[in-house]
């Protein structure tokens, strides 16, 4: 037993065991989100989301997944076949290894870089390219189409997505993602979303759009091109583009929880548990994770000029005008800053 | 954007209230509702009462009622009267449109309140009531009498007469 | 040049063909650029139905649009042909599948054209209140289809527990939730159940309750609804009339043309309710038309149950509905237009023609004309301003 947990301060073996478990927590919560999704769903239209298999339906993911693996992959016969099976792997990639960044409890962080804030952008930013090769690879009107839509909205959301996260670099004065869960207070008016509230909007609304969600959802249009991108995909192959979607969208939250709304702080310090604060931290991204199909469920999707013109027209203009008032502040009072 | 979300905003007020409000799924099959009386559903034949008539055949739009036909004293008063030794309703044709409940003069056909019609082969939905099958996949034609000519309750609007030498003589 | 100036360029010109308004020839052939040909199939989640849409497209801009329709087509009018007169109402109720009662009190108004029957009052003023729970029981999804096209997947699940519940009224009444069979030649079958007025009280109260949260307050003022659905689809009077488009596509213009109102049928003349007109002709005004109609509806059946005489509910037709030779025409204010029924009769016990004019299928030129420089997902909408329904435009 000692000599298992001397091994686990070796440090690649240590990097790998807890990737690995990392890893199989994001698989395994890409499968029930997809339950709480339907469940969620199902409420807000007054029924029912899936309860027939298992105690109220808590067993259907293991029915998907299932289903899933015993579905033929059905490829166009036109289709370049390589890019277009090397798709979700790309899709899925970048999504996974976010994670490897996120910092669960104090010292709980898979990989604690001091540059984790830049990493996370630069491996987001791949994520356009699963997109393109998606419906590059599948070769129909419709995926192209939605490939086209995918890529313009993904680079575009990039740049408010960056620019809201520069307030809170010069706030905390580090890159380092852990760095900045500690400097936000453990009390909730002392964390990052109040001082930096359309930041934090912003934030929240780039990411929704990196992740192709409702009201972002166009490039998997699915009244005017039935699945955009993903229209030829089948069994596990669209499966694996779900997972992807559905861990970017964890991811997304987790990283808006750290740089937010304080990370694994408890929201007032008499609730602190120590070495346990992972439940707080889990508490806060299943919240935002709620709000993101809470949103679904209620507005209708943009089109794309509209998209475009809420990137480039609205929020980068507020991030950069907050980025003023923000250094401005920080001049005039210095001890706002790090 | 001239409004800065409150419209989204109320709209996600809706959808939250629907969501801790009372669920309106009636989870079939352990619930099975009272269904009107007027609820028109499956037919069925009451084969005592059926004087083979042939209106229900006639009238049916889509064809669905096949009867065969004989003569038979059924009831021991000396007479052969038409007697239905044959008689199918092909469900996988019905449309519940009741067109035969109301044109049949003995009332004995009627809906009855069953309408889960399943079978695992076509022919299994065509239900014989007679003593012989009869073949639901011959089309019965049943005749509809055309072609004669009504008198005259309302004069005919758009149809102008031709003036006649008759009309000329007087 | 985007958006609402290249649309503006070509506001109103009905003479052009489409694809000259949009990039000009000599640019196309100096650059090289081609036109998508894409096909938005009769297979497609949210095409109304089975409806062909052959679209060319100048990157997401739709450049022509060609519906082509067919694809449910179940040769109604040439059954008809063959069936006794009583044996074609049941054919009727399945043409636009979301008014049944309007197709058959079209048809019955076209065959009591030719007989000589009266029809009992409280026969009329139920035939009204059942086609005015089936407006509701339209306009209501219409709505909710609109926005399923729009991406909200919640309004229609709302709309159709509207619909449900306007379904189990009329299985009481009728003994079908769908296919009705009820309006017959000279009356209606058979006279509500004793409990059906209170019901229908005690429904009408609930929807007024929240009719207002469920289908107002969820749209109306949502900003993305808005800046989808404004300026969308923009038709000005003249080219609705031109194409012969009728019911709330073309009161969204601004035209007041109401059958109820300008060629009167049973007992409208007699109940107090307004022509709702809007005057900008986009998708957003079709939205406010549709609306104020449902709560226009919900006032004509408060109406009718509390002027309701009593009294028999069929007239007598004979024995045999056999009618001279003649033709015979009625139109009724369907939740999508004009519908028309022409029987032509030649003396026989079934009809020698009958046609249908339905109103979907006359406003689905609209597509062609009004969708040429908009962008792609802006055809959705425009088909929820039309709002056809596809047993409607195939028969």
């Amino acid at each position: 037993m000692q000599t298992v947990l001397n091994l686990l301060e070796v440090e690649p073996i240590r990097l790998l065991i807890s990737f690995g478990a990392v890893l199989f927590l994001v698989l395994n919560l890409a499968a029930i989100l997809t339950m709480a999704e339907r469940k969620v769903s199902g409420y807000i239209h007054l029924r029912y989301g899936p309860n027939r298999v298992g105690p109220r339906g808590l067993l259907q993911p293991a029915a998907d997944v299932f289903k899933l693996f015993t579905k033929e992959n059905v490829s166009p016969g036109r289709s370049d076949l390589w890019v277009f099976l090397g798709a979700p792997i790309a899709m899925f990639i970048p999504a996974a290894l976010v994670w490897l960044v996120v910092p669960f409890a104090p010292d709980a962080v898979v990989a604690d870089l001091n540059v984790a804030i830049l990493f996370f952008v630069a491996i987001t930013s791949i994520g356009a390219l699963g997109v393109v090769m998606a419906g590059y690879g599948s070769r129909s009107a419709f995926s192209l189409l939605g490939a086209l839509r995918g890529a313009a909205q993904m680079i575009s959301y990039e740049v408010p997505l960056i620019l809201s996260l520069l307030g809170v670099v010069m706030l905390t004065g580090s890159l380092s993602l852990v760095d900045v869960v500690q400097a936000q207070g453990d009390t909730i008016w002392t964390w990052y979303f109040l001082p930096q509230l359309p930041m934090f909007i912003t934030f929240y609304i780039s990411g929704i759009a990196e992740v192709k969600r409702v009201p972002f959802d166009l490039p998997e249009g699915e009244s005017e091109i039935v699945g955009g991108f993903m229209i030829e995909y089948s069994g596990m192959t669209w499966a694996l583009i779900q997972a992807a979607e559905f861990a970017s969208m964890a991811v997304i939250s987790a990283i808006t929880v750290t740089l937010f709304l304080g990370g694994w702080q408890p929201p007032l310090p008499f609730l602190d548990l120590g070495p346990f604060n992972w439940v707080w931290f889990g508490i806060k991204t299943a919240l935002i994770m709620f709000t993101f199909q809470w949103i679904r469920w209620s507005v209708p999707r943009l089109r794309m000029d509209q998209l475009m013109d809420l990137g480039w027209k609205v929020l980068v203009p507020m991030t950069l005008i907050w980025l003023f008032v923000t250094a401005g502040l920080m001049l005039l009072f210095p001890s706002l800053g790090a | 954007m001239p409004q800065l979300g409150q419209g989204i905003l109320k709209g996600m007020g809706v959808t939250l209230q629907h969501l801790f409000g009372q669920k309106i799924t009636r989870q079939y099959p352990e619930y099975k509702r009272d269904l009107p009386e007027r609820s028109r559903g499956m037919l069925t034949v009451d084969m005592d009462r059926c004087i083979a008539c042939l209106q229900c055949m006639r009238i049916c739009p889509d064809h669905c009622i096949s009867i065969e036909q004989t003569k038979r004293d059924a009831d021991g008063s000396g007479k052969p009267k038409p007697y239905p030794v044959g008689f199918v309703i092909d469900d996988s044709r019905c449309m519940y449109c009741s067109l035969c409940v109301e044109v049949c003069p003995v009332n004995c056909i009627y809906h009855t309140e069953e309408f889960e019609a399943q079978a695992y082969n076509r022919l299994e939905l065509a239900r014989q009531f007679g003593e012989r099958p009869v073949d639901p996949r011959v089309d019965p034609k049943p005749t509809v009498k055309k072609k004669k000519k009504a008198t005259a309750k309302k004069a005919p609007r758009t149809v102008e007469r031709a003036v006649t030498e008759k009309d000329d003589a007087a | 040049m985007l958006g609402e100036e290249r649309r503006a360029e070509h506001e109103g010109a009905l003479t052009e063909p489409p694809s000259s308004r949009l990039v000009s020839p000599d640019i196309r052939d100096e650059f090289g650029l081609e036109t998508i040909d894409m096909n938005m199939g009769p297979q497609h989640p949210a095409m109304h139905g089975l409806l062909r849409l052959i679209l060319e497209l100048d990157g997401e801009t739709v450049v022509r649009c060609d519906p082509v329709m067919g694809y449910l087509h179940r040769c109604q009018e040439k059954i008809a042909e063959n069936r006794m007169y009583p044996a074609v109402i049941p054919m009727t109720d399945r043409l636009d599948y979301f008014a049944n009662m309007h197709n058959e009190h079209g048809y019955c108004l076209a065959v009591e054209d030719l007989l000589d029957v009266e029809i009992p009052p409280r026969a009329e003023y139920i035939r009204v209140l059942m086609c005015e729970l089936m407006r509701l029981a339209s306009h209501i999804p219409s709505i909710g289809f609109l926005m399923l096209e729009l991406g909200a997947f919640t309004p229609i699940l709302y709309a159709f527990r509207e619909r449900e519940r306007i379904q189990s009224i009329f299985e009481a009444v009728t003994g079908a939730r769908m296919m009705f069979h009820y309006i017959r030649i000279g009356g209606v079958k058979a006279d509500l159940p004793p409990d059906i007025p209170q019901k229908i009280w005690d429904y009408i109260e609930s929807l007024e309750a929240h009719f207002q949260r469920d289908f107002v307050d969820l749209i109306q003022d949502n900003e993305i609804f808005i800046s989808r659905t404004r300026n969308v689809g923009k038709m000005s009077q003249e080219q609705a009339v031109e194409m012969g488009v009728t019911g709330p596509a073309l009161r969204c213009t601004g035209v007041d043309f109401d059958v109820r109102l300008d060629y009167p049928y049973s007992v409208y003349p007699e109940l107090q309710f307004e022509v709702i007109t809007d005057t900008a002709g986009d998708v957003e005004a079709s939205y406010r038309v549709r609306i104020a109609e449902c709560l226009q509806s919900i006032q004509i059946i408060k109406q009718c149950l509390e002027q309701m005489p009593e009294g028999e509910v069929l007239g007598d037709t004979g024995r045999r509905i056999r009618p001279a030779e003649g033709e015979g025409f009625g139109r009724v204010e369907s939740p999508r237009g004009e519908y028309a029924v022409h029987v032509v009769s030649d003396g026989s016990d079934t009809p020698y023609r009958v046609h249908y004019r339905d109103p979907s299928f006359c406003n689905m030129q609209l597509l062609q004309e009004i969708v040429p420089g908009h962008y792609l997902p802006d055809i959705m909408p425009i088909m929820g301003l039309i709002d056809p329904v596809s047993g409607g435009w195939d028969k």
